[in-house]
């Protein structure tokens, strides 16, 4: 009782005496404001990006690749295209057609709106089957394109960042002339993709295999009776994938990256801000002298001291925190972010502040850790002495 | 010269403080340099890529495919020396983690000047001289155990006409590539037998290198090549290896604004916190400035004293600092390639590091050169 006791009588002496320590007070919440913020916004990112990568990824979809090939770039026959349609457990759609995505893919070359910089972008052959496939998608403007028609539809991330994909606009697409007809929203998305009839695509770019496949299932369920199926069929050299585990290792070395800058940078950040914190906590441990000393005499105990002192460095990282994370969200929640060739939102969350704050309190915690002790350490004659 | 005992006295005065100081100044710089370093070296990339070797693809992508037949075509635009058809794909090795680039190419005579390759003339004649050769990049044979003459499974994205993905090459040699941004993991097979093996895409290349007769040129022939096939099935966009990794380059231009605004945030904490130091340092000597004062220092050279500290003291700091980031480095370029720290850097550091010293330092040392003599002594 009596630490407790002497605990808190230290500690609202402390912060009691705030306002004559403006300065050093002031210096460890924008030394922690600055350390967190960053963090907090570096960590952002990786929010972002796996909020866009995984956010749309459904159990029911699979995602079929040449055995041992890398997902997107198969060579996948039409003989083949033919046998998947008829594997078991795929959904059917409204007119009772199979739900199976055939696509093939060629870069296609655009324009930022800004700059006039080159970019490359995929265009996309698609089938029909592309809006039951992937039911996030929704139509903003305009309509599907037509089978067999020089005809692109864009997400809306083109429009807003390349020049030529407004509706109506013509691109000249190996030597054919192409329309966009329409402008969609693709669930998380914020990549620029085109989508165009699969068979236009594959005639105009002289290609005879679909650079992937992809099926939505009736249920997650079937997923292994499907994948056995096509492993059991000769004539078939795919490997069935289901999105989750495509996506995850298509973005493991981005997640790998964001990661390491984050907490590398955040790290660095911390030592520095604990580092003016431990600076800030010996002045005011300093300028206390005379008062933990008379404390001392008057017989408080040192531990209760050191807890109310670590305690108080503590509750001043936190103010830091917040702020850290309310600037953070501030400036760049929201904002789209294309590092490494990848542009997706930055994302704050509540999780992110909370280990903002986590960080916060270990630095509070380290910072004060020295001070403190020297504070009960002192002899409480020389403290008292001198005066 | 009577100044450096003092300016040295007064930096050791509260020796944990200054250590602490130092630290910080030190961890500040540290981040400023991998910053920069990073940035750097992405610049690095471009400016080291070769500006006289020409890449010519489809108009449309760098992986539209284009037929073999073009190479004599371009082979007849003046000025061009040597033309390399090439071909891409890829592999693992034994399991999917281990991913192996593949580019075939066709070894004519004198090919190696359309590529920044570097390769021993008996590797090439081995290479030349064997269907199934493959010369694989210099480090591969380290990390997965292989030996010159060895036969090395691989599992291709490319389909044979067996409908097997399962390839087999023999190692004749190694490469070196002095392009920064060249593949690390990289094995050169014999375009012929390649296009010969495949299933699909017979007779097609992803790209064509070209080497000119005179650097001097360079522009001319890739406007050359291109208009030789204007308006044609297959039009082509010819360009410098540099200008290939400008176009890549502009992918990550986010990080000019990501590391301006990291290290502008750890420029604003730092000063505030060196600030709020020398504030309380300066107060605290207050009477030992005084009994210099009354020693004959004027105000000035008081002033330039407290500056003066606060200088030595930021700018060893950074230099230490932007040694140690240049041993984070190695760490660093498991992610990104050709981190560097050119001397306009160091430099650039130093300026801030000063910049912030006089800043933080200019308002108690007005504060002690302004000190009434007098007053100071008397404690008020």
């Amino acid at each position: 009782m009596n630490f407790i006791r002497q605990f808190f009588g230290v500690l609202v002496v402390g912060l009691s005496g705030i306002t004559q320590r403006i300065a050093p007070v002031l210096t460890i919440i924008i030394g922690v404001t600055c350390a967190v913020g960053v963090l907090v916004s570096m960590l952002a990112m990786g929010t972002g990006a796996r909020r866009e990568e995984m956010g749309d990824v459904r159990d029911d979809r699979v995602i079929l690749a040449t055995t041992g090939g890398r997902v997107w770039q198969s060579d996948i026959s039409r003989e083949e295209a033919a046998a998947i349609l008829g594997m078991p457990g795929i959904l059917k759609g409204a007119q009772g057609e199979p739900v199976v995505v055939f696509e093939s893919e060629v870069p296609i070359e655009g324009r930022r709106r800004v700059t006039g910089n080159r970019i490359y972008f995929p265009l996309i052959g698609t089938t029909q089957t592309i809006t039951q496939y992937l039911p996030e998608m929704r139509f903003t403007s305009g309509r599907m394109f037509q089978s067999g028609l020089h005809e692109l539809i864009a997400s809306n991330p083109c429009a807003r960042q390349f020049t030529g994909f407004e509706i109506g606009d013509r691109r000249s697409i190996h030597g054919g002339n192409w329309i966009i007809v329409g402008h969609f929203d693709k669930g998380q998305a914020q990549q620029c993709v085109v989508y165009a009839d699969v068979d236009s695509i594959m005639s105009t770019f002289g290609r005879n295999t679909y650079s992937s496949v992809s099926v939505r299932l009736q249920s997650s369920a079937q997923f292994e009776a499907f994948r056995d199926a096509v492993g059991a069929n000769p004539s078939l050299h795919l490997e069935a994938h289901r999105e989750r585990g495509v996506m995850q290792d298509e973005f493991k070395q981005l997640n790998a990256i964001l990661n390491f800058v984050s907490y590398f940078v955040g790290t660095i950040m911390a030592i520095g801000a604990t580092l003016g914190a431990v600076n800030s906590l010996y002045a005011i441990v300093d300028s206390r002298r005379r008062e933990l000393a008379t404390l001392r005499a008057m017989g408080f105990g040192s531990a209760a001291i050191v807890a109310s002192l670590l305690c108080e460095s503590m509750l001043l990282a936190i103010p830091g925190a917040l702020l850290g994370s309310a600037l953070a969200s501030v400036m760049f929640n929201g904002l789209a972010a294309s590092p490494f060739g990848y542009s997706f939102q930055l994302t704050v969350t509540p999780a992110l502040a909370m280990i903002g704050v986590i960080w916060a309190l270990a630095m509070g915690f380290l910072g004060g850790l020295l001070p403190a002790l020297r504070a009960a350490r002192v002899p409480v004659t020389t403290a008292l002495r001198a005066i | 010269m009577k100044f450096l005992p003092l300016i040295w006295a007064g930096i050791w005065r509260k020796p944990g403080r200054t250590i602490l100081i130092f630290l910080q100044v030190s961890v500040a710089f540290a981040l400023f340099g991998v910053l920069q370093g990073l940035k750097t070296g992405v610049e690095h990339v471009v400016d080291e890529a070769r500006a006289d070797l020409l890449l010519v693809h489809g108009s449309l992508s760098l992986i539209d495919p284009l037929p073999l037949a073009m190479l004599e075509g371009i082979k007849s635009v003046p000025g061009v020396r040597a033309v390399v058809p090439v071909e891409l794909s890829g592999a693992i090795y034994q399991n999917p983690s281990q991913k192996v680039g593949i580019v075939a190419i066709r070894p004519d005579e004198g090919w190696l000047a359309a590529f920044t390759f570097t390769i021993a003339p008996d590797y090439d004649t081995a290479f030349r001289n064997t269907r199934t050769g493959a010369i694989v990049r210099e480090g591969l044979l380290a990390k997965y155990g292989w030996k010159i003459g060895d036969h090395i499974p691989l599992i291709f994205t490319t389909m044979q006409r067996n409908r097997s993905t399962d390839w087999a090459f023999d190692i004749v040699g190694t490469y070196s590539d002095s392009d920064v941004g060249g593949g690390k993991e990289t094995i050169l097979i014999n375009y012929a037998y390649f296009d010969e093996a495949r299933v699909a895409g017979k007779g097609t290349v992803k790209h064509f290198n070209v080497a000119v007769t005179d650097p001097k040129l360079v522009a001319a022939v890739a406007d050359a090549i291109d208009q030789r096939f204007a308006n044609s099935a297959n039009e082509t966009r010819t360009e410098s290896l540099r200008e290939l990794a400008q176009s890549q380059m502009q992918s990550i231009g986010d990080l000019n604004f990501l590391i301006r605004a990291i290290v502008s945030a750890v420029l604003v904490a730092l000063l505030f916190a060196t600030a709020t130091m020398m504030m309380q340092s300066t107060r605290e000597r207050t009477p030992e400035l005084a009994v210099l004062k009354s020693l004959g220092f004027t105000d000035r050279d008081v002033f330039l004293l407290i500056l003066a500290e606060a200088l030595v003291v930021f700018i060893v700091a950074a230099a230490c600092g932007l040694a140690l980031a240049t041993l984070v480095f190695p760490l660093a370029s498991r992610y990104v390639m050709g981190l560097s720290m050119p001397m306009i850097i160091v430099a650039v550091g130093l300026a801030w590091a000063a910049l912030v010293a006089v800043v933080s330092a200019a308002v108690p040392a007005a504060q002690a050169a302004r000190l009434n003599i007098a007053a100071a002594l008397a404690g008020r």
